[in-house]
């Protein structure tokens, strides 16, 4: 298990030592039971670190604004920034390397194994706890979570009130890593595709009246994909507008910006959306669940990027940030891949 | 800015016409968005035709055109060369598809004229946003590089030195001369092959233009058309050729005997050995993979005894650099093995030999000194079986195809033998015969009415040694009876099959093999010596199973299309490449990767296409999630609005 204090002290090290500019990690919100992000870049602050089952941020997220800061500065700061990752957080990591966003001296990882349990859905929670004052979450071994309300802690398993992501996940400590708490874990998940398993049981004309349903609730805030950390392109090719009009963007490049998916948030374009930003994350989408996690309109988003996994996964043997050195999913090609789709 | 655009739509006879009303299309276009002129016309390609459009470029001043014809494989160049001389720029000109992707494919008049609309509409999209653009120049180094040295790679070189420029001659065994130097005469003359072969290597090894690297392969290739660079790993031979005086003295004292290749394993050899006596270069090759040791501790018998102190045992493998404007390939063939083709005992009884074995037995040099005698008890046999189609035409366990020379050997084999063997009688199992070639007919016909070769139409079933004699079971399709032959020797004719190794040099190339394995041509019947990469050609039986005529022929053929690149001063290369829009660009080098031309590099964190490599695939543009790859003139833009148009209506 994962111990806090040696968590901490770690963190403290590395700063003392200067050998980060600051650590993302998470820290209560304002003495509530769920976790918020964390910069810690003063030595004192380490004490309010926390890590528990509510740490359910991906906070490679933060590293796409770190390198933007970067880029601005005239004489950037170029340690490292500590991260502290989960096992899918960690694979995020690898994609930004693999794909030459960030390199491996960019950060410095602090791992945490999720070992058998894992991060809860608030929902859950809330349903499972009703009308309870939580007040605590935290790791009880063995894949159990210790639930404290007002005074009275009590232990479940940990699948009654983990997120779905949790509950599919085979992979729970992280890939890569600078140091490592916890332990080494392997996960026996009996059907790691369960949550698409329904939705691929049903033919095209109810998959398409289900999917319609939840396109037409899109309100195409864009939550999805500010909090992706695959999502780091400085200008979206959903966007129809330039929003990254530099000094060296012509008039014709503006003038011949392809609209490809319009802004108005009607069914066709919102299905547009969506199924470029999926097919933008096959092969690269870690399952941290944080786009559906965000939507505020409850659109199952997991659906869409679980399938490409599992597509990913049984036609090309291929799972996203296992191996930052190899070509990505859409940039290799082997003799032996599967052509059954070609007419 | 107003685009002027021109629409011509082509008859081509009743090709097009007869399917899609021109006449419709034609008037239909006319009013579309920035159609200034449109016409048909019952042969566009023609002179006149393209008067016509030179002509109204002229007139309205139009600033592009879209001729709606046949596929732009054919007449694209004619029409850009059309609009370059009414005054416009080449690449203003788009071809739009309507025989191949209309006409050819459809039957129903009123469909098939829609969509030769919707198929015009949309190029005249993409021609909307054409660039005017220029033809990107490339220097040529003026050397070649030939790989493989049998009778094509020969050909090929001594074709290119004649007309003046340098070759690099690569061969991977110690001595150039291929398969035709192990064959003992050749159909249908029925002249000797050393005797026609050998001037010609030695030709090779004196050319001034000519540098043979012998015991050498082809380890890496980078660059492109008029400019390869090519590392070549020349291998030890441990014996300095300008010291060796062929005394044959170090072949007495090597305690080693391998089988000789060169005899197919009919004789052995030493591991220091010269494949044969008019081998070139003249001189000895050490076989680092028999010999008991490089140290004098280990053997060191052979350095001992050569007065001229020859053998180096230091010698060290060497990578040579060379720079090349174009390069043939003649890597040619190997003949079914015994790992292939275990069912007619080959490899178990001594007596079933293989073509190229029999070839040897024939041959004045050979192990018997032209005498026939069975490997076995070195008995002349009295009869003799040859089988056809050993491997070939067998779709179901071997190879599809027909490997085109054996119908010729076999009856040369078996007339050999019978020239021979006087008193002998010579059988052929056949599916049937194929003697096509200027005296081939009647070479066959000699070998039956002259030599009295017996020939049985259909398969052998089994074959098994019983009492010293080989047992053929077979039948006789046209007379329907079974056939049991108690032979003395049994030839096989065994498929021909790419030579080893070829494959793995194609990935190096970059040139597409078949499904067979054999290098692929760029066009069947237009483009036969072309490979699909440009700069790159075939020759021989590479490419795919042929006599020595047609080797021969196809060499000279490759040498002067590589003569086409070497004589230039400078190449031309299409301009339609990719380009990175370095705003969007974020460097996560997919393309980098997936670029089969390797055109594409990373530099400060964008992309970069290197112009002349680039062929304008668009796999990068696919591949890139950013859309920050486009090639010119295909843009998304343009791709964009050819959907739309092809949607609409």
């Amino acid at each position: 298990m994962v111990t806090l204090e040696e968590l901490k002290d770690n963190c403290r090290q590395i700063l003392k030592e200067g050998k980060v500019k600051y650590i993302i990690g998470y820290k209560r919100k304002n003495g509530q039971y769920m976790t918020v992000p964390a910069f810690l870049d003063r030595i004192e602050e380490v004490d309010h670190l926390v890590w528990d089952p509510s740490c359910i941020y991906n906070l490679v997220r933060y590293l796409r604004d770190e390198k933007m800061r970067k880029e601005k500065e005239k004489e950037p700061d170029t340690r490292p920034v500590g991260v502290i990752v989960k096992g899918c957080d960690s694979r995020a990591v690898n994609i930004l390397i693999q794909e030459n966003y960030i390199t491996r001296d960019d950060v410095y990882i602090i791992g945490v194994s999720c070992e058998k349990s894992g991060i809860v859905d608030e929902k859950k929670l809330t349903k499972k706890f009703a009308g309870k004052d939580i007040r605590k979450l935290d790791f009880a071994g063995n894949g159990k979570i210790q639930v404290t309300c007002g005074t009275k802690n009590s232990v479940v398993p940990a699948e009654e009130i983990l997120a779905d992501r949790c509950i599919e996940c085979t992979i729970p400590t992280p890939i890569v890593f600078d140091v490592l708490f916890g332990e080494k874990t392997d996960r026996e998940v009996p059907d790691p595709f369960k949550t698409i398993k329904e939705l691929e049981s049903f033919d095209t004309t109810r998959k398409w009246e289900f999917w319609k349903e939840e396109m037409d609730k899109c309100i195409r805030c864009y939550a999805c994909r500010s909090v992706c950390p695959m999502c780091y392109c400085d200008e979206c090719v959903a966007d129809s507008i330039s929003l990254a009009v530099k000094p060296d963007t012509t008039a014709e490049e503006k003038a011949h910006k392809i609209r490809w998916v319009e802004k108005s948030p009607v069914i066709s374009e919102n299905f547009n959306y969506h199924l470029i930003r999926a097919m933008h994350l096959a092969g690269r989408c870690v399952d941290c669940g944080e786009c559906d996690r965000v939507c505020p309109v409850d659109i199952p988003l997991r659906y869409l990027n679980r399938k490409m996994e599992k597509e990913s996964l049984d036609h090309f043997g291929y799972t996203a940030g296992m191996e930052p050195e190899k070509p990505t999913l859409v940039s290799c090609f082997r003799e032996d891949d599967p052509e059954e789709f070609i007419l | 800015m107003k685009k002027r655009i021109g629409y011509f739509i082509c008859h081509c006879g009743i090709n097009i016409a007869g399917t899609v009303d021109v006449k419709r299309v034609s008037e239909d276009l006319a009013s579309y968005p920035g159609i200034i002129h449109s016409e048909d016309y019952v042969y566009m390609c023609s002179d006149p035709g393209q008067s016509r459009m030179i002509e109204a470029i002229k007139e309205k001043k139009l600033d592009k055109v879209v001729i709606a014809c046949c596929s732009p494989t054919l007449h694209e160049t004619t029409f850009r060369n059309a609009a370059r001389t009414a005054g416009i720029n080449s690449f203003q000109c788009e071809i739009a598809n309507v025989r191949e992707q209309c006409s050819w494919v459809h039957k129903d008049k009123v469909k098939a004229t829609e969509k030769a609309i919707k198929i015009s509409k949309s190029v005249i999209e993409r021609a909307r946003f054409n660039e005017s653009l220029e033809p990107i120049s490339i220097p040529v180094t003026r050397r070649a590089l030939v790989i493989g040295g049998g009778i094509s790679g020969i050909q090929s070189a001594l074709d290119l030195a004649n007309s003046g420029y340098e070759v690099v001659l690569v061969e991977r065994s110690p001595s150039i001369g291929g398969h035709m130097i192990q064959l003992s005469e050749t159909f249908p003359t029925l002249d000797c092959s050393q005797c026609i072969m050998t001037p010609k290597m030695v030709e090779v090894s004196k050319h001034p233009k000519i540098k043979l690297l012998t015991y050498s392969e082809v380890q890496d290739i980078s660059g492109y058309v008029g400019n390869f660079k090519v590392k070549i790993l020349k291998k030890p031979t441990f014996v300095d050729p300008d010291k060796c005086t062929l005394c044959d003295e170090c072949t007495t004292v090597c305690p080693v005997a391998v089988p000789n290749e060169f005899d197919l394993g009919l004789t052995r050899r030493r591991a220091i050995y010269i494949p044969f006596p008019q081998a070139i270069p003249a001189t000895y090759t050490l076989d680092i993979n028999h010999c008991p040791g490089l140290v004098p501790i280990a053997c060191g018998k052979c350095a001992d005894v050569c007065e001229p102190k020859a053998i180096d045992y230091d010698m060290k493998p060497e990578i040579l650099e060379e720079e090349v404007g174009s390069i043939i390939v003649s890597t040619g063939f190997d003949l079914y093995g015994k790992d292939e083709m275990a069912e007619y005992g080959y490899g178990t009884y001594e007596d079933v030999l293989d073509g190229l074995q029999f070839e040897r037995l024939c041959s004045a040099s050979g192990p018997t000194m032209g005498k026939i005698l069975r490997p076995s008890d070195h008995k002349e046999p009295k009869e003799v079986v040859f089988i056809q189609c050993v491997g070939s035409r067998d779709p179901e366990q071997h190879c599809a195809y027909c490997s085109k020379i054996c119908c010729m050997y076999t009856a040369k084999h078996a007339m050999l033998y019978k020239h021979h063997v006087h008193d002998g009688q010579a059988y052929v199992f056949y599916i049937d015969i194929r003697s096509g070639g200027k005296g081939y007919e009647e070479f066959v016909q000699r070998a039956v009415e002259e030599d009295g070769v017996v020939y049985l139409r259909g398969k052998v079933s089994k074959i098994f040694e019983e009492n010293g004699k080989i047992r053929v079971w077979g039948v006789d399709t046209l007379s329907g009876k079974d056939i049991e032959i108690k032979a003395d020797m049994v030839v096989l004719a065994m498929a021909i099959r790419p030579s080893k190794g070829a494959d793995e040099l194609a990935k190096k190339l970059k040139i597409a093999m078949d499904k067979d394995g054999f290098l692929s041509e760029a066009h069947p019947k237009l483009r036969p010596v072309e490979s699909v990469t440009s700069g790159m050609f075939l020759a021989g039986a590479a490419q795919a199973p042929k006599d020595i005529p047609e080797a021969v022929a196809q060499a000279s053929g490759a040498a002067v299309k590589a003569v086409n690149i070497l004589s230039q001063e400078k190449l031309y290369h299409a301009p339609t490449v990719a380009a990175v829009n370095s705003t969007l660009c974020t460097g996560c080098g997919m393309c980098v990767d997936v670029c089969p031309y390797e055109a594409v590099s990373l530099a400060e964190g964008k992309a970069n296409v290197n112009e002349v490599l680039c062929e304008g695939c668009g796999t990068c543009m696919a591949t890139c999630l950013r859309a920050a790859a486009s090639v010119k003139n295909v843009t998304p833009q343009q791709v964009h609005n050819m959907i739309i148009a092809s949607l609409e209506g």
